[in-house]
């Protein structure tokens, strides 16, 4: 019962709403003369629009489909009129949907020359083609026959399927073709750049734009551009660092790279302004590219460049620009740490040539980086590399007096002598207080104008060191003078008056006194000389004053001993309170052999000198005969001496261990060389006189033996961790337990310390 | 009301944490200060006078040792004193008191204050321990008698030999379990 209520109720719907479609298709007409009137204008709308396949039969020329179009438009209004346009756009698009092959097709062929010629034209004709096809198919767009509706779904209907039917190499492909239109003109036989013309390749990018591409590929479009701009920049500007590029390289963007920036990204544009406008946002997308891509490169080139400086100022600038732009600051420190690994801190660089670059590096990334993060960052492992190396306090030391035989020192001759700066604390009264950079460390401590020996000097937490190196270093070049070396003095004297400034006036109290003893020496050697005249002339040093001096048992023989004394006695004369005490091994003497058929002249060391005056008394001596003769010396040093004499043809060993004088010169030099070469082996190197200061090693001990004691002084007994954790305080402090357990040990050996019930103190 | 008040309150704290995190950089500033004085204390090695911090952690609290200067009447013996830096050094002087028990002038025996100008009025901040610890070892043997913190000591001073029994009454020698 209910169901033929429903069924009735269904029938009467369906029976009004036919009736309804009857009367709107049939429009009143009489009988069904309208509906055969709609179904005629329905088959010629949709024949009209069916997909032809226009390989086969070529579109109309523009006349024949204006003519076309007039005739058709009846029946488009009809169809318009019975509201059953969305119908015929279906049917339409279900038409395309079926002939999409041919297209499909078409794609394929190109694809597949494509892809045997790689050559990009291919492309550029199939985008033509499928503008063609896009034309072909498209329905009248004009108000009086189907409305911008119908054609805005189509075009986005054929896209889609164009779209989904281009197969995946296309896109390769696609980047490929805008690669070679983008690509500037070549340059003519001048090396001039054509001038570029943008008209060229206009028809292809509207098809592009037509087709939808330009929006569908933009992020490909962009990649070319950013391609082309890595690939110039690496061209033009890898190793080049002698002058800032990124003017340049703008400079080159805007003739370059703007003209096809404008048939991409201002297409459509109507005046310049507008132009520009729709540029603003890819146009500093592409600079910031050409600063990202510098940056990068003048990243991995940093090293280089370091050693460079100064000729590399130009790519230090453009880094320093570049970093501003792009946040890279990281990267380059990685890169310069990582570089600084591989090339510099291992054992084949000599250190002299590690601090070089340490100070260049210190130069470069002040331009870079005023405030210092960076350095302070990149600086941190070569410094404490340098505080590993025995030589590194000599090597700055050498610097610091200015090595004139090294020539490439160190100091910058421009740079300002100034005290050296201890630690500063931040002024925070100071007006141009300035909080320190973000990516600082907290360890960061702003070196705003310390200059590079205050630099050098804070890798080592005590400038004792310095001062003590220096005294030994003076000390070697003091006694190394000769008597007419005067001159040289007072270049010592202008390097300790420079370097009082550095490390002001006390701790150089010492290098004076040497200086003074200089002076002394030679005033008192004018005074006693014409008194009575010597050969001697002696330096006069004051003990306390000078570092340890290598001590010697070394008796000089015959005259020299006579001599010596004689002086001797003449200073006592002038300075009664005083006493000279020789040091024979130390100086030079001038001597003159005169043999029966010649005479040398020769600047020797006092041992050599001592034991040809010991031939003067007979012409053949057993080595250990003239060992004795001189005191005692080493017989390495003793073969040595001899062998100088060997080596000027002046005495010859024959048999071994014995020297005879060669009053006559002997033909042929063979006989005049040491038989047994291993004995000179083991001659110790030519040790400067002084006794070499502690090693860095010992060194930093002693700085770390001065906390202990202050704290054992200050805080009684302490048991081992206590004190290990006590030596947190002193700066630099990476010794482990067992290490310092050692020192301790070592300590308590020397008396310094003792230990009862693993609890340490002074031993008083 | 209350909803005024609590809406108002986050913004009155802000400032707040904006202070301490200031103070603890400022902190940071005078622990690396202290740690460099330590640094110059250690390494210049002055006879007679020292210092070092009571704990691992805190540089803010020395124990420092002086030794009565040799040719006066304070000579062999020595005297613990602690040190206690304030937040703002050294803009501000170090509180000092001598925890040895020392009769002098200028020392308060009970307490172990000390009158001495340049760690009040006189104070600036280019002083240092070093220099503190210098000066008192030469008060020592210079007492200011004028503006004394103990007249008895002061009006003893010119008798030798009883301000000596007086000074060996109260010293205590250091022991080591300081």
């Amino acid at each position: 019962m209910l169901s033929s209520t429903a069924t009735e109720a269904l029938r009467s719907q369906v029976a009004s709403k036919w009736q309804e479609s009857f009367s709107r298709i049939n429009r009143d007409n009489p009988g069904i003369s309208g509906l055969i009137g709609f179904s005629e204008a329905w088959a010629l709308s949709v024949q009209f629009l069916y997909p032809q396949d226009i390989r086969v039969s070529p579109p109309p020329d523009a006349d024949t489909y204006e003519r076309n179009l007039i005739a058709i438009r009846p029946a488009f209004n009809l169809v318009s009129q019975c509201r059953r346009l969305p119908a015929l756009l279906e049917n339409f698009l279900e038409d395309m949907r079926k002939n999409f092959h041919f297209i499909e097709a078409e794609i394929n062929e190109y694809m597949t020359r494509y892809d045997e010629s790689e050559n990009t034209n291919e492309i550029e004709a199939l985008v033509a083609r499928l503008v063609q096809w896009c034309h072909a198919w498209e329905p009248p767009q004009d108000l009086d026959s189907l409305g911008a509706t119908i054609l805005s779904s189509y075009t986005l209907n054929f896209q889609t399927r164009v779209f989904s039917a281009l197969p995946a190499n296309f896109t390769a492909a696609f980047k490929n073709l805008c690669r070679s239109l983008l690509a500037p003109p070549p340059y003519d036989e001048d090396g001039q750049p054509r001038q570029w013309d943008s008209s060229i390749h206009a028809t292809t990018w509207r098809n592009f734009d037509f087709l939808g591409m330009m929006d569908r590929y933009e992020s490909i479009i962009a990649s070319v551009g950013y391609e082309y701009i890595e690939q110039h920049v690496l061209d033009t500007c890898t190793g080049e660092w002698s002058k800032p590029m990124l003017e340049d390289l703008r400079t080159w963007m805007s003739d370059r790279v703007v003209p096809w920036m404008l048939h991409v990204y201002a297409r459509g544009a109507t005046s310049a302004d507008e132009a520009r406008t729709m540029l603003q946002g890819v146009g500093s997308r592409f600079d910031f590219h050409i600063n990202k891509t510098l940056c990068e490169l003048r990243t991995r080139e940093i090293f280089n460049i370091i050693i460079d400086y100064p000729d590399s100022l130009g790519a230090l600038t453009d880094l320093r620009d570049s970093l501003h732009r792009t946040d890279q600051r990281q990267n380059l420190v990685k890169s310069l740490r990582n570089a600084n690994r591989k090339r510099l801190l291992h054992p084949g660089a000599d250190t002299k040539l590690i601090l070089q670059q340490y100070v260049a590096t210190i130069k470069c990334l002040r331009i870079i980086d005023p405030p210092g993060v960076l350095l302070y960052k990149v600086a941190d492992p070569i410094r404490k590399y340098l505080r590993e190396r025995p030589d590194t306090i000599r090597s700055i030391v050498a610097s610091l007096v200015g090595d004139e035989d090294s020539g490439d020192s160190l100091l910058d001759e421009s740079e300002p002598v100034q005290p050296l700066q201890q630690h500063e604390f931040e002024d925070y009264t100071d007006p141009n207080w300035e909080p320190e950079p973000t990516d600082a460390d907290p360890e960061f401590r702003t070196k705003r104008s310390s200059d590079v020996i205050s630099t050098l000097v804070s890798i080592y937490d005590s400038k004792d060191l310095f001062i003590k190196e220096l005294q030994v270093l003076l000390a070697q070049r003091l006694l190394m003078l000769t008597k007419d070396g005067s001159d040289r003095v007072e270049r010592e004297r202008r390097n300790i008056e420079i370097l009082k400034v550095r490390f002001g006036e006390a701790a150089l109290q010492v290098c004076e006194v040497m200086l003074r003893d200089m002076t002394d020496s030679k005033r008192i050697d004018v005074h006693v000389q014409s008194q009575k005249t010597s050969v001697v002339h002696p330096m006069i040093i004051s003990t306390h004053f000078w570092p340890a001096l290598e001590s010697s048992e070394l008796v000089m023989p015959g005259q020299f001993q006579k001599l010596a004394e004689d002086y001797a006695r003449e200073f006592t004369v002038f300075k009664p309170d005083k006493k000279l005490k020789w040091l024979p091994h130390l100086g030079t003497v001038q001597v003159e052999v005169e043999l029966e058929d010649r005479t040398l002249s020769f600047d020797v060391p006092p041992l050599e000198a001592a034991f040809i005056e010991l031939f003067s008394q007979k012409a053949v001596w057993q080595l250990d005969e003239l060992m004795k003769a001189v005191g005692s010396v080493a017989r390495s040093a003793a073969v040595k001496a001899l062998s100088t004499w060997v080596d000027h043809g002046v005495l010859k060993e024959d048999p071994e261990n014995t020297f005879i004088l060669l009053e006559r010169e002997e033909e042929g030099g063979s006989s005049g060389i040491i038989r047994d070469p291993s004995r000179l082996d083991s001659t110790p190197p030519d040790v400067p006189p002084v006794a070499s200061v502690q090693q860095q090693q010992a060194e930093q001990m002693r700085v770390y033996w001065k906390f202990i004691e202050g704290m054992l002084t200050n805080l009684g007994t302490l048991p081992l961790d206590r004190i290990q954790t006590m030596l947190k305080f002193a700066p630099g402090y990476d010794q482990s337990v067992d290490q310092l357990a050692a020192f301790m040990e070592a300590a308590r050996r020397e008396g310094l310390v003792v230990v009862r019930d693993g609890m340490w103190k002074l031993n008083k | 009301m209350e909803q005024l008040t609590s809406s108002l309150a986050p913004p009155r704290s802000a400032p707040k944490s904006n202070v301490a995190s200031s103070s603890q950089q400022v902190a940071g500033s005078v622990a690396k200060r202290l740690s460099s004085e330590l640094m110059t204390l250690m390494m210049s090695s002055s006879p007679g006078i020292s210092a070092f911090p009571k704990h691992d952690g805190n540089l803010f609290e020395w124990v420092g040792t002086i030794e009565g200067p040799s040719e006066t009447i304070y000579a062999g013996l020595s005297f613990k004193i602690s040190i206690s830096f304030p937040p703002n050094y050294p803009y501000v002087a170090p509180t000092i008191k001598f925890d040895t028990p020392c009769y002098h002038p200028n020392v308060d025996i009970t307490g172990g204050a000390i009158c001495l100008d340049i760690l009040q009025d006189k104070w600036s901040a280019v002083y240092s321990v070093q220099t503190i610890l210098i000066s008192l070892q030469s008060l020592l043997g210079e007492p200011n008698n004028a503006s004394p913190l103990n007249p008895d000591a002061a009006s003893l001073w010119g008798n030798p030999t009883a301000y000596k029994a007086q000074l060996m009454k109260y010293y205590r020698p250091i022991t080591d379990s300081a």
